[in-house]
């Protein structure tokens, strides 16, 4: 094989493990309450993904998710579908305040146009946040391992609400979120946005810094 | 006027019975409010809510996150176990910091409470 068709080659897996690294990174984190369902999506014209786990402690929850993305040069698909598995590893009950620590677990199966079959891929990862009814800060770094793929992820969070609200009312966010995908490029994708949380759900509404427009929620059941 | 008397006694016994009713239903008014740490967001308002909803002697919840206040009130003719509660929330992953028995139903609470703001 030509050196420069497997450096191509190699390219083409680095964005494929960012990809996935920054679709999984949007909602890996959260979890519902013991026994409830949350539903999760994540959308915007590189990846589309929809995700669904289910708390069955306080502290863990099991689901399952798809996702369908493409590289920036419209060129490279790929279809990724894993379970996934979350671990509230501690937390911190401030007066004001509340600080989480999670463990996250996936592990799927891997499809692309550029190779016939599909690749076991295993996602470990960590995340923490802090919040208060004003304030949101959180961090995460994730690995992306599988055959020709290796990738580390990093992604931060933070932003202010506008005002309190009660808890029936719908409370409006700025949140800016910066993430970086190690071996694909020396740009930092930062997307602000506008996130409204309600009882039950959760949506964020923006444009990122490559210009591209992006919509996430969360529903609890 | 045999008939006048009956009528006076039915609406007597009536409003004896509305009184009796209505003084009952303010004495049964009686809620646990707790005092909650590290609930700071709606999505942990639900989460407690919810909890404490599935307790067969739940009648009602209030939360309120500004004033980290969650306060339960009990159906009628049961009675609420402040243990229980505090179990509750901590299984849900917040700490109670302080528990009291208030002669308020919730909906008197979370008016009191937004009447305050």
């Amino acid at each position: 094989m030509h050196p420069f068709f497997r450096y191509f080659l190699k390219v083409k897996s680095l964005v494929t493990g960012t990809l996935l690294l920054a679709a999984a990174s949007a909602h890996a984190g959260p979890m519902g309450f013991n026994g409830s369902t949350m539903a999760m999506g994540d959308f915007s014209p590189n990846w589309k993904e929809a995700w669904i786990n289910h708390a069955v402690t306080p502290r863990d929850a099991f689901g399952a998710g798809g996702v369908a993305m493409r590289s920036d040069d419209k060129k490279l698909t790929r279809n990724f579908s894993e379970l996934t598995y979350t671990r509230l590893l501690h937390r911190i009950n401030g007066e004001h305040s509340q600080a989480n620590l999670w463990l996250l677990g996936g592990a799927g199966r891997l499809t692309g146009n550029n190779f016939s079959d599909s690749k076991t891929m295993l996602a470990p990862g960590v995340s923490a946040d802090f919040e208060t009814t004003r304030f949101y800060a959180s961090a995460m770094a994730r690995l992306y391992r599988a055959p020709g793929i290796n990738h580390d992820f990093v992604s931060a969070r933070t932003g202010f609400s506008f005002y309190e609200v009660d808890y029936d009312q719908t409370q409006p966010w700025l949140i800016v979120e910066a993430r970086r995908m190690r071996g694909l490029s020396e740009k930092t994708e930062v997307t602000p946005m506008l996130r409204l949380i309600h009882k039950r759900y959760f949506a964020e509404f923006g444009v990122s810094s490559m210009k591209q427009g992006r919509f996430n929620f969360m529903y609890i059941f | 006027m045999k008939n006048l008397i009956t009528l006076k006694s039915i609406a007597a016994c009536t409003g004896i019975v509305w009184a009796t009713g209505t003084f009952s239903t303010a004495i049964a008014a009686e809620s646990i409010k707790a005092t909650v740490n590290g609930m700071v967001c709606a999505f942990c308002a639900q989460g407690i809510e919810k909890t404490l909803l599935r307790m067969p002697e739940t009648k009602a919840v209030f939360v309120d996150l500004k004033k980290k206040i969650v306060a339960v009130e009990a159906k009628d003719g049961k009675t609420l176990d402040g243990k229980k509660i505090t179990a509750e929330i901590k299984d849900a992953g917040y700490d109670v910091v302080k528990l009291e028995t208030v002669a308020q139903s919730v909906e008197d609470i979370k008016t009191a409470t937004k009447a305050k703001k």
